[in-house]
């Protein structure tokens, strides 16, 4: 998965999104069914000045979105988040440094509007993380060169 | 104006300015090692920056990155980037010592590197500005070293509400017993391509 989208899947599949930088990536799990999606949001709000793209890199506007899908035909909506990403990748210049502070302000945000609670989270910093979803346990896998392997 | 929708004669001259920047980068290169550094532009051309990535190796191959803002007469900004090789032959070719004497990149490499990429850029920026009689003076710049695809990202996100298609150049410095891939990602506002285009009489 690439940055801007999302995706959703079953298991034995397992969602994989590479190097989020001030990115942020959103995996949404539904425990009853084994089902989830994983979302790589790049900004958190669309503004007038945005040229035309994807839409999907924006958090307001891929969560709500992919938790809909997501919830098609589940009897209970029992879903939980984990997330990653949101650091600051260049060191010395504060005006994209906040970037990443911003689009983990706003996921949570909206995880909040959809009532999904955020069960665990590797965020800020300024190190670059690969995000894997398991979709039997729920278990995120988080790959950084600084790190290692941290398992949410 | 946007860099999708530029004419051929107008691509030509972005590749100019590509190769006169580079062949002063060459220079100021050759001033800091004191020895020749001879210059390639193998590539010039219109990139989304989401795809940088794929041209360095996948997303998650290790890259430095120099980030510099534009001031002056034109807006937008620069990047400088490399691999984690072709880094590490840079700090060697930097302090003469033999090419694979470098292994790690600590503070020392990293502030060695930042420095050099700024000159650089620094270089290319004041050769643009001089054929195109403009003022383009580098912020001062912020260094990244990490999965290309992180780096890119962050500079997609910052730079993506006003330009998502930044110009690639690839840049080849090489001395007698050293190679250096680098590539420099040169990201104006669609405003000031305009201006710079309308400089050079290209409009």
């Amino acid at each position: 998965m690439n940055t801007g989208e999302f995706a959703l899947a079953e298991h034995p599949q397992v969602l994989l999104t590479p190097a989020l930088g001030s990115c942020v990536g959103v995996a949404v799990w539904d425990a009853a069914r084994r089902r989830g999606a994983l979302a790589h949001v790049m900004l958190p709000t669309p503004q007038s000045t945005t040229v035309d793209g994807n839409p999907d890199r924006f958090a307001s506007v891929a969560l709500p979105r992919m938790v809909a899908l997501l919830g098609e035909g589940a009897g209970l909506k029992r879903f939980v988040a984990k997330i990653a990403g949101g650091a600051a990748m260049f060191k010395g210049d504060t005006l994209m440094a906040s970037i990443g502070d911003r689009n983990v302000e706003e996921v949570k945000r909206q995880l909040g509007l959809l009532k999904i609670p955020v069960l665990a989270e590797d965020t800020g910093g300024s190190h670059a993380r690969t995000m894997e979803f398991h979709l039997d346990t729920g278990l995120v896998i988080v790959r950084s060169y600084l790190y290692g392997i941290r398992e949410l | 104006m946007r860099p999708e929708s530029l004419s051929e004669l107008q691509l030509d001259a972005i590749r100019e300015m590509g190769s006169i920047g580079a062949g002063h980068a060459a220079t100021a290169l050759a001033q800091i090692t004191g020895r020749p550094v001879d210059i390639d532009v193998p590539e010039i051309r219109l990139i989304p920056v989401a795809d940088v990535p794929h041209a360095l190796g996948g997303p998650e191959a290790l890259v430095g990155a120099v980030f510099s803002r534009l001031l002056g007469d034109v807006e937008g900004s620069v990047l400088f980037l490399a691999t984690r090789e072709a880094l590490l032959g840079l700090v060697d070719l930097l302090h003469s010592r033999p090419v694979g004497s470098t292994t790690s990149l600590g503070a020392a490499e990293e502030s060695v590197i930042a420095q050099t990429g700024f000159v650089l850029v620094t270089a290319y920026l004041t050769a643009i500005g001089r054929l195109a009689d403009l003022t383009i003076l580098p912020s001062r710049p912020a260094f990244a070293f990490d999965m290309s695809g992180a780096v890119l990202d962050s500079i997609a996100a910052e730079v993506g509400m006003k330009a998502d298609t930044a110009i690639l150049v690839k840049i080849t410095f090489s001395t007698e017993e050293e190679r250096v891939d680098a590539v420099v990602l040169y990201m104006p506002d669609p405003d000031s391509l305009e201006v710079m285009l309308g400089k050079l009489g290209v409009v």
